[in-house]
Order: structure tokens, then C-alpha cells, then sequence
């Protein structure tokens, strides 16, 4: 973990902590560093961040750096953060409203796949009132390709993940464990309201 | 008993054969599932990472529509929609105002009426009651299975209780007692296997994978247990690659908690569909001599 130091934005703490605490119904404040939560981080040592370290971003107002961080998007959301935290601080919680943040913001994800996963979950979903797996895949395999396109030269890397994703449907085929049907709720109706609702 | 049921979207696509498995051997224990009508996707960590309206509306329409079946209780084997609906269940009750939004869109308005059971919860009932043992006949004597809750069996971000220990729970275990199999104990049971990630982020969800894999292995499983549908996939489906990139010697069968028990009450392997495994699931069962 690098021993950057941390500096406190006094202009804009307040408003990041006060944001984040409100929308994600954590009391950041609680935090004492105590990082129990570190201890137990499944994805700690990829992210290089952990809860505790996040929460402190947050709190000295380092919107940059909490928004732009590994743990915001690898975090697999498995709430052993929370669970062992001695004040219930649920750094998961914390991680969902930051990616919210950065869709609305229409900052780019600093794991664009990860959002496009989630995204592409929830079109589907939009569409059908279930999940569609072969849809769902499909729209995440094209937003993936045009983002490596965008990047430039990433021909390869589309390649690996169809080929990858290729053989999975294969053998999911044999396995009987795709399936072809289209399965339309007849309320999509309402779906389609609560999902414009979420919207506002 | 007649008892409402949420499949959820999962099992009724890529793990159709779980849905199948739990409206048997539920029903030989005397729980009859009743499909809820015109149910919707819960939204799953998808719609918690995106909107959070979305993460308590999803679920809260289902909700809706189990208050009106008119059944008490509603049981939901996948760990991941069960999750989301107990939370929104949660957050709906201490939140009038959302409710009143969510409920302005729905036609089967929320009651907050339907207590909600995870399958292992009805199946440590069952275990606790005797009738389980009863039922299970054929004693799974020689399987050693490591049972794996996951994350979202025991842990929740919001203050919700459960009836299990959250560290090291022991309802699988209970239920593998009953039908004579040998659970190990082991450290990994609630980590995570990163089925969230193993598209979109694999070498993540490998490495975590590769954990349990080996703390399975070093403690004698010979296969894993699960009740969660995303974990089984995911463990089913790529073990394979963890065990390739981290020079682990085996992959492990995955089995869904209901498969066991349909064994233990000598169900066939074509109608448990015992055949829709990654990991080859048959071989250990009749090296055994289960099958």
C-alpha cells in the first residue's frame, strides 16, 4: 500500500462527507481506523485502497481520489467490510453510491468493464421485466468491444473475451444450462415506471 | 404445506436444474412451492451498484405480489434474490414515504405481510424436526463435502438479523449431518468466490476462487455444497482456470444442497439432472456407491 499522504480539502469535506453519508446511510464519522475492515478485504491487496482508506478520502473531501479508485469498482461487495466493522459502517454501501456518483456525473468508470456489466444487467431487465442471459452478455460484449476499439488497437483483446465467452456458451449448450425462451413479465409495464421513476 | 415461491431469474435460465431440484425435494418434505405470478428480475448487486431506488423497487413490486397471494410465507433459494428482497423488505418498513412512491406504480400494493425464508432455513427446520433423517434414507456415509455459504447467506449491509452464526455457520453443516455425509470443518465457507466479477473482472474472481479451492482440498473435501445459485456457476464453471493458473491438482464437484438430499432420498441422476455439471457431479457419487 503506498504511504501517500492525505491531505484535507477544508472547502469541500464537509459537503463529499455529508453527500456520501446521506446517500449511502453510513455514518462515515464512526470510522476510528481500527481496519478490521482491511483485514478482511477480499480484494484489498488488487486495490492497493481499503474501506478505512476510502473512508478517509471521503472524509478530508478528496473527491478526485474518491471517485478514482480501484476499490470503487473491484469491490465485490461480499459486505465482510461491514459485517466485522465495531461501529456498522458499511463501506460496500459506501462503494455503490460512489459508482452512482460517477455515472452521474458521467465521469469515466476507472474499471469501465464493471459498470458496463452492471449496466448491461439492468437494460436487459428493463427490457423483459427478467433477466435475459444471452442478452444481457450480448450487451456487454459490444459496449466492452467498442470501448478496446475506442481505446485503440484492442482487436486482440475482443478477440480473447469472445473466444473466452465463446466457449462458456458452448459448453453451457451441451450442458443444457442455456436457454433460448424470451421471458416477458405481463406487468413490464410497471417495470418500465419504476425504472423512469428511478431516473428523476 | 403450500408455501409462495420466488425462482428468480437464474433458475429459470442457467440454473434451471436447481429450480427443478427444490420444487422436488421440497415437495417430498412436505413443503408444496407456489410459484408467484408475473414475478420480476430482484435486481441483484447490479441495480445496488447502479440506482438505489432500483436495488428496493425491483424486489418491492415481488413483495407486492407475494402480500397478495395470501400466502404467510414466501421461500426464495437464491442467495442473492433473497438478499435483496429481505433488504428492501427492511428498508420499506422503515421507510413510509418509499413505500407510498413504489406502491403509486404497482397494482399488488406492498403489505409488508410475507415473512420471508432463505431455503436453508427452511431445511434446517426440516433437519431440526427429524424429517430430513426420515425422509433421506440412503446415508451419504464417504462424501465429504466443504459447505460454502458466500457472502450473501450470512452477511447483509444493513442490520438484519439471522438466526446463524455470521463467521462460521453451521445450518448446512446440520443438514449434511442429517443425511449421514461428512462435512469438514473449514476457513473459507463465507469468502467470497467472486462470482460478481468472474466477467467482468476474472483474474479477481479467480484468485479468490483459488483460495477456497485449496483450503477445500487441504482439509479433505471431496466436493463442495451451496445453496447459492450464483456461486455454484461461477465455481462449477471456472474452477477449472483457478486450478490451472495456481497448480491446484483438482477441481471439486459443486453441488447444490438440494442435490444431496435428492441423492440421500434416491432420486435418479436424469431427474435431479445431476448431468448439467461443469465438473463431472455422477463419479463421486457412484465411486461411492450413491448412485
Amino acid at each position: 500500500m503506498s504511504s501517500q499522504t492525505l491531505t484535507i480539502e477544508t472547502e469541500t469535506a464537509g459537503s463529499l462527507a455529508q453527500e456520501v453519508a446521506a446517500r449511502s446511510g453510513q455514518n462515515l464519522n464512526a470510522c476510528y481506523q481500527c481496519r478490521r475492515c482491511a483485514a478482511g478485504c477480499p480484494v484489498g491487496d488488487d486495490t492497493g485502497v481499503t474501506p478505512d482508506r476510502l473512508i478517509r478520502m471521503v472524509l478530508l473531501g478528496d473527491r478526485e481520489a474518491a471517485l478514482n479508485n480501484l476499490l470503487v469498482w473491484q469491490c465485490v461487495a461480499c459486505y465482510t467490510c461491514g459485517t466485522r466493522c465495531p461501529n456498522n459502517i458499511h463501506t460496500a454501501r459506501i462503494t455503490e453510491t460512489l459508482k452512482q456518483m460517477v455515472k452521474e456525473q458521467h465521469l469515466e468508470p476507472m474499471t469501465p468493464k464493471v459498470a458496463y456489466f452492471h449496466n448491461a444487467f439492468l437494460t436487459s431487465t428493463s427490457h423483459f421485466g427478467r433477466l435475459n442471459e444471452m442478452e444481457f452478455m450480448g450487451i456487454y460484449e459490444i459496449k466492452n468491444a467498442q470501448n478496446e476499439l475506442k481505446k485503440g488497437g484492442g482487436i486482440k483483446a475482443i478477440i480473447v473475451e469472445l473466444k473466452n465467452q465463446m466457449q462458456l456458451g458452448k459448453e453451457m449448450m451441451k450442458l443444457k444450462r442455456m436457454h433460448f425462451s424470451i421471458d416477458k413479465i405481463k406487468g413490464l409495464a410497471e417495470i418500465k415506471r419504476l425504472f423512469a421513476k428511478a431516473k428523476k | 404445506m403450500e408455501i409462495a415461491y420466488y425462482p428468480g431469474c437464474s433458475l429459470h435460465a442457467s440454473s434451471a436444474l436447481y429450480d427443478k431440484q427444490c420444487r422436488d425435494v421440497l415437495g417430498r418434505l412436505g413443503a408444496d412451492l407456489k410459484e408467484i405470478k408475473d414475478w420480476n428480475c430482484c435486481g441483484a448487486t447490479s441495480a445496488a451498484k447502479t440506482n438505489d431506488f432500483l436495488a428496493i423497487a425491483m424486489p418491492a413490486r415481488n413483495l407486492g405480489i407475494a402480500d397478495a397471494s395470501g400466502y404467510a410465507e414466501m421461500v426464495i433459494p437464491c442467495a442473492s434474490c433473497y438478499s435483496r428482497t429481505v433488504l428492501a423488505q427492511k428498508a420499506l418498513e422503515s421507510d413510509p414515504d418509499l413505500r407510498e412512491k413504489i406502491n403509486a406504480e404497482l397494482s399488488e400494493k406492498i403489505q409488508g405481510k410475507i415473512k420471508l425464508l432463505s431455503i436453508l432455513d427452511l431445511l434446517v427446520e426440516k433437519a431440526k424436526s427429524g424429517e430430513i433423517g426420515a425422509k433421506a434414507t440412503k446415508k451419504l456415509e464417504g462424501l465429504r463435502p466443504a459447505c460454502y455459504y458466500g457472502c450473501l447467506q450470512t452477511r447483509y449491509p444493513a442490520d438484519i438479523q439471522i438466526t446463524d452464526n455470521v463467521e462460521n455457520p453451521q445450518g448446512m453443516e446440520m443438514v449434511c449431518e442429517a443425511l449421514g455425509a461428512q462435512a469438514i470443518d473449514w476457513g473459507y465457507k463465507t469468502d467470497c468466490c467472486g462470482a460478481s466479477a468472474s466477467v467482468n473482472d476474472s483474474d479477481v474472481a479467480i484468485r479468490l476462487m483459488s483460495n477456497i479451492q485449496k483450503d477445500a482440498l487441504a482439509r479433505g473435501a471431496n466436493c463442495f455444497v451451496t445453496t447459492c445459485p450464483m456461486c455454484q456457476m461461477n465455481m462449477d464453471a471456472y474452477q477449472g482456470k483457478a486450478a490451472a493458473k495456481y497448480g491446484i491438482g483438482q477441481s471439486l464437484p459443486v453441488y447444490f444442497i438440494t442435490e444431496l438430499i435428492g441423492v440421500s432420498m434416491d432420486i435418479g441422476t436424469a431427474e435431479l439432472q445431476l448431468d448439467r455439471h461443469f465438473i463431472e457431479a455422477t463419479e463421486l457419487l457412484r465411486g461411492l456407491k450413491l448412485l
